[in-house]
């Protein structure tokens, strides 16, 4: 056969050769912390790291990486070191050396020698099919490291003489400006450099061929999942650390520092004062809280929870029990799953047409509630038809087989045996309507900066009148805020509205926190649950 | 099931017929007092329903009246009661989604008319929409046109994709197939939590780091990038295709893998050639949900761009960001009315449209593919 | 069965004479059913099976566990060249297990832990620095139930060679004129002519392998193993999903396949291992390997209790 070759079953012990590449390796692993740092501007690019000025280091280092790769790749070809390679790199490496040589060479025909568009494209051309014809047609070995070491040189090169250096400027020269810097671009290109020689030194390290392949496509792959982790979790950690000092301004223990409240007849001081949940804003105020807003997204949880829990339910117990299969349940899942990705704000547009003018012609609690319960209600149909469908037919055949009617198996044996799974769905939307605006920014977004007295009191609210509709609650008829809606009016506002704040980026931040620790909450208590409830199965 | 009808007619006919007769054997079969019970209650809802609809303050009366009825059927009659309540239930689900559906579209209508064009003598509503390309509800000439929304919210996407895509899936692989499975045992909820971050926080983040920083590094008159909105947004979707790409890899068979490991393949050939391409609907319907949630994005959107309808020059220019469909809309609800907001409820059609096809092409994708591993299997 | 059944009566008393523990089940009450757990202890005599030329695969103390669970228990054994060696067992003696230690497919269970040696040609396979790709070259495997790939049924032949770097017929391959399509059909037309399967689907080359029925999937799995050049085979219950016309083609397969190959075959079914072994390994509840020798033998002398009382058909 063709290119078969013997390898030996048991590979001796890590050769210079592999060390060589596993070098090169940590080099671009080096220059890519070194880029990613540049870019988040922990060190400037005219700084001088080791007494070499920054921009002179990367340039110079990716010399050194670029030639590494292309000798270890010439020197496999020449058989120094014992390789595996294929006769060709592949079609997807080629096609992406043509590519990035073909960017190349156009930039440079363009924008260094000033040529023409003809200048260009004829440039690029000859660029691009060089490299996708180098990369193709000899050995791997050569294939995949010629046409990244001579970019990483390049781009060594033009750093190193400064025709990219640092008061470089590239203006786009669009009509509506925008121009690349060289504070910018040089970390860039070092990052997409040393990722590109990186694969290939890691290629090179496995001995290119499958194991080569492997190993360069796990090093892009880790590095992608390491960078996802690390942004995400920066991300939550970066709005902690900002926010923390705003949340817990004015904290304070001991007996009556908190406000008084009255519980079953009782007034007392509670131990605790947390001015920021526990005030609304007022210009008086020592610390403005978020009370209301607090207040309010509790209430909009209940209201949702309560509107479409129970028809959630009911529709996933009716699908799942008494239904045929067929074209009716058929309806009802593509409808489930419309509804589950309708985008947030047209059921925002939905409520402004449909509720607002049932519901006293002005955006109020209710209509926000509701709004919110038609987002849940897709979620709690399928997740309790999910949680439904895995309770064993066994468990209703045998119940039938002792003359319980349908309901009542439905009630006493298929809704506990589903029950958790049930209440993971809920709590999972809850978490997502608890973080949403968009449909209450159209429903019952209330005042900018709403004081401890715009608080809600939706229990106290009820009255009762003997004409219809017999029972009225003003609180949830009446506009109120929510974390979220606050957390946006905030950012939006101007500076007269929410001039009673002294501290507002502070303020902002404590509130986009408060709403992350209460979505999150939701999030974390809900997946807890179904990793608890999913072990507990598979240890039964 | 596998007889055929003569012709519909004939098959409407008997299916009419047997839906007749089961009627007429529910009502022989059923306490006459429990029929009563539930035609009162199912009356009486309907009552409500229509009294909602019309705005009437009497919706509450008929409203009592089925209360009242459910809870005497419920005490009397639970079996039938219990029934006839998940279907109102079950009802009421498709009920939403079809309000939604007559509710946005008559809202939008009167704008579509007014942008109506005449093509040969065949006048093709709403046409002007998306032939102008000025959004001007106020200085006139009156124009309301989508095209500079269309044009915010398509670029959004490309870029939210071309970011969620390519690292979404290769991180689900990682968590599917690469990682020790203490790691995935982390990172699994780690990432269905991030899934929750509520966008407006992404924003928030957006708005007071991202926005200024770029505005900075590319000397950008104003604030404002359609290329860091498509970023922000395409990270609020990454989770979501990690999630729901990592569950389709894992439902691979893991005979089909050990199958080709056993022929002497490595991990990365047997992800590429065979736990790729089987999981491929399922991967597909993770990256088509993506798009859904980067379409109809609204928060980030709305704080982070400008706010000012209109194409930016060149059509390319990432570097300045106006307004997508959903910012037009959470902007200006508030001093729209009239055409101006009707032509809102044109853009929400347009996102509810454009994300329910995505859906049904993905529930598509996925039954094909589950019908496929059944019969690997 | 008759037969079978007078010649281990005749072999009662020399198996009995050789009872280590004492436990004399068989001569009072020939039909009492026993589960197999006797006081009798394994002797190393019983496993060691002389035979002429190299052993390709040499076994020794081979210990698994799955978490707490002891699944093999200090098994040794050599394997010889180009023969079939059958093992058997009731369920759940770890034979399987035991097969998935020739390859190391049992790395692929994370809670699996094994201790021990597997040499191949003398070179240790549980050691660092050992190559599983090449390792799975030579030493290829069918499983227990047909696992085709979702591809055509050529694709599937192929698809070890091409991921080898064997035979390249890739869209670059093509463009290059450097394509390999006429050895892909070659390879094609041996390996499913090799598996018995050639005048079955010559005509539906490009359909999908999961159009096939069962016992074609099966041998188009083997094909698909033998496509790689494998030195070694290793089949795991390879027709215990199949009907009985295609269990015997299967098994005049594996009885033609000898010739070239070292086949290593679990099954159940002991008729199965006696039409078609060379050598046959009974292993008995607990992972323990109990007996090992000549086919001949051990179905019809077998030197210990328990496997006379699996063989008659006791147990098990």
């Amino acid at each position: 056969m063709a290119g078969a070759t013997d390898t030996a079953l048991v590979s001796e012990d890590t050769s210079e050769t592999e060390a060589v590449a596993a070098g090169a390796v940590g080099l671009a692993a080096v220059l890519f912390a070194l880029s990613l740092a540049s870019v988040f501007e922990l060190v400037t690019i005219t700084d001088p790291v080791a007494g070499v000025p920054m921009v002179a280091l990367l340039g110079g280092l990716l010399v050194v990486l670029g030639f590494a790769v292309v000798t270890f790749g010439v020197g496999s070809r020449l058989g120094y070191v014992a390789t595996d390679p294929r006769p060709t790199a592949g079609l997807l490496a080629s096609g992406t050396f043509g590519l990035i040589w073909f960017v190349v060479g156009g930039l440079v025909a363009s924008q260094t020698l000033g040529l023409g568009t003809a200048g260009w494209v004829v440039a690029s051309l000859v660029t691009g099919g060089a490299a996708f014809a180098v990369s193709a047609l000899p050995r791997e070995d050569i294939g995949s490291t010629l046409p990244a070491g001579a970019l990483a040189v390049f781009a060594g090169v033009v750093f190193l003489t400064g025709v990219i250096g640092p008061s470089w400027l590239w203006d786009l020269g669009w009509e509506q400006q925008a121009s690349f810097n060289a504070e910018f671009t040089i970390p860039v290109l070092t990052a997409f450099c040393s990722l590109l020689v990186g694969w290939a030194a890691a290629k090179a390290y496995g001995g290119f061929g499958a194991r080569g392949r492997h190993i360069g496509a796990y090093v892009l792959v880790y590095l992608n999942a390491i960078s996802i982790i690390a942004l995400l979790f920066l991300l939550v950690a970066f709005t902690v650390l900002k926010g923390l000092p705003g949340l817990f301004k004015g904290l304070a223990f001991g007996a009556g520092a908190g406000p008084e409240v009255t519980l079953v007849g009782v007034t007392f001081s509670l131990p605790v004062s947390w001015p920021f949940v526990m005030n609304g804003v007022a210009l008086l105020n020592d610390v403005n809280g978020v009370l209301p807003a607090i207040v309010g997204t509790i209430w909009l949880v209940v209201g949702a929870v309560l509107f479409a829990v129970p028809l959630g339910i009911g529709a996933a117990v009716f699908i799942t029990e008494y239904a045929d299969r067929g074209r009716f349940t058929q309806v009802v899942e593509i409808a489930t799953n419309g509804l589950w990705s309708t985008p947030s704000i047209v059921f925002g547009l939905f409520g402004l047409a449909f509720l607002v003018p049932r519901l006293g012609n002005q955006k109020s609690l209710l209509a926000g509630m509701l709004t919110l319960g038609f987002m849940l209600l897709p979620l709690v149909v399928i997740t309790s038809r999910e949680s439904m469908l895995a309770v064993p037919d066994e468990y209703r055949d045998a119940s039938a087989a002792l003359g319980v009617t349908k309901w009542q198996t439905v009630r006493s044996i298929v809704l506990p045996a589903a029950l958790p799974g049930i209440v993971t769905g809920i709590i999972l939307g809850v978490g997502r309507i608890a973080g949403e605006t968009a449909p209450i920014l159209l429903t019952m977004s209330g005042s900018v900066a709403p004081p401890g007295s715009q608080t809600v009191d939706v229990l106290g609210g009820f009255q009762l009148q003997y004409a219809p509709p017999f029972v009225t609650n003003p609180e949830l008829m009446q506009a109120t805020s929510a974390l979220p809606y606050q957390l946006y009016s905030l950012i939006t506002a101007g500076v007269g509205q929410s001039s009673n704040i002294s501290a507002i980026d502070e303020f902002r931040w404590a509130t986009a926190l408060i709403l992350l620790v209460v979505v999150l909450g939701f999030y974390a208590i809900g997946i807890a649950t179904r990793y608890y409830f999913r072990s507990k199965l598979q240890h039964d | 099931m596998n007889v055929l009808p003569n012709s519909d007619g004939a098959g409407l006919r008997a299916a009419a017929r047997r839906g007749l007769r089961r009627g007429r054997d529910f009502v022989d079969e059923t306490p006459p007092d429990a029929l009563v019970t539930v035609t009162v209650a199912a009356v009486s809802l309907l009552a409500a329903f229509a009294g909602f609809l019309a705005v009437s303050s009497l919706t509450a009366i008929p409203f009592a009246v089925f209360l009242v009825a459910t809870g005497y059927g419920w005490l009397r009659h639970q079996e039938l009661t219990a029934r006839v309540l998940t279907l109102t239930t079950t009802v009421s689900t498709i009920l939403v989604l079809g309000l939604i559906l007559v509710f946005i579209f008559a809202e939008a209508w009167p704008t579509v008319q007014y942008a109506t064009v005449n093509v040969f003598g065949v006048p093709i509503p709403g046409l002007r929409l998306f032939i102008e390309t000025r959004w001007s509800p106020v200085t006139p000439p009156i124009q309301y046109s989508l095209v500079p929304m269309i044009h915010g919210t398509v670029l959004v996407t490309i870029i939210a994709t071309a970011v969620a895509a390519p690292l979404g899936v290769a991180a689900a692989l990682f968590l599917s197939e690469i990682a020790p499975r203490t790691v995935r045992e982390l990172v699994k909820p780690g990432v269905e939590i991030l899934a929750g971050i509520p966008s407006i926080v992404y924003g928030f983040i957006g708005f007071t780091i991202l926005s200024p920083w770029a505005a900075d590094q590319f000397d950008i008159v104003g604030q404002g990038t359609y290329l860091f909105v498509g970023i922000v947004v395409g990270l609020m979707a990454l989770p979501t295709v990690v999630s729901v790409a990592e569950d389709a890899l894992n439902s691979v068979p893991e005979s089909m893998k050990s199958g080709s490991l056993a022929l002497g393949t490595t991990d990365w050939q047997t992800m590429t050639s065979i736990t790729l391409p089987a999981a491929f609907s399922g991967v597909s319907a993770a990256v088509l949900l993506g798009v859904g949630r980067a379409i109809g994005e609204t928060m980030a959107a709305t704080v982070m761009l400008r706010g000012s309808p209109g194409l930016t020059k060149p059509l390319y220019n990432v570097f300045y960001g106006n307004d997508t469909l959903t910012s037009l809309i959470a902007a200006n609800y508030g001093d729209a009315d009239g055409l101006q907001l009707s032509a809102l409820f044109v853009a929400g059609v347009i996102l509810f449209v454009t994300v329910l096809f995505l859906s049904i092409g993905s529930q598509y994708i996925e039954a094909r593919m589950r019908r496929k591993l059944g019969g690997a299997e | 069965m008759s037969e079978t059944r007078q010649t281990t009566d005749d072999a009662q008393a020399t198996a009995d004479s050789e009872l280590a523990g004492g436990a004399s089940p068989g001569t009072d009450q020939p039909l009492e059913v026993t589960s197999g757990e006797t006081r009798e202890r394994t002797r190393e005599e019983w496993v060691e099976h002389e035979f002429e030329g190299e052993a390709k695969l040499s076994v020794s103390d081979l210990d698994v566990y799955y978490g707490d669970d002891h699944a093999l228990k200090s098994v040794s054994m050599e394997i010889p060249e180009n023969s079939v060696t059958a093992l058997i067992g009731p369920s759940g003696c770890g034979k399987s297990t035991f097969l998935r230690c020739l390859n190391r497919m049992n790395d692929r269970i994370k809670a699996a832990s094994i201790d021990g040696s597997v040499r191949l040609e003398g070179e240790e396979l549980y050691q660092d620095g050992v190559n599983l790709v090449e390792l799975r070259k030579r030493v290829g495997m069918v499983f227990q139930s047909p696992n085709p790939f979702p591809k055509s049924i050529a694709d599937n032949i192929s698809y070890g060679p091409r991921k080898h770097g064997d035979l390249d017929t890739g869209l670059l391959a093509n463009l290059l004129g450097r394509s390999d399509d006429d050895a892909v059909d070659e390879l094609v037309e041996r390996s499913l002519q090799q598996a018995a399967l050639w005048d079955e689907v010559n005509d539906r080359l490009d359909d999908n392998a999961l159009g096939l029925s069962g016992g074609q999937q099966q041998r188009l799995c083997i094909a698909r193993a033998l496509a790689t050049d494998p030195e070694v085979l290793l089949m795991d219950e390879p027709a215990s999903a199949l009907d009985p016309i295609a269990t015997s083609k299967i098994e005049d397969l594996v009885h033609d396949l000898a010739e070239e190959y070292t086949v290593v075959i679990v099954t159940h079914n002991m008729q199965q291992a006696a039409r078609i072994s060379d050598q046959t390994a009974v292993f008995l509840t607990g992972g323990e390997l109990v007996e090992y020798g000549d086919t001949d033998q051990v179905f019809e002398d077998p030197q210990s209790q328990r496997v006379e009382d699996y063989i008659s058909g006791k147990f098990g």
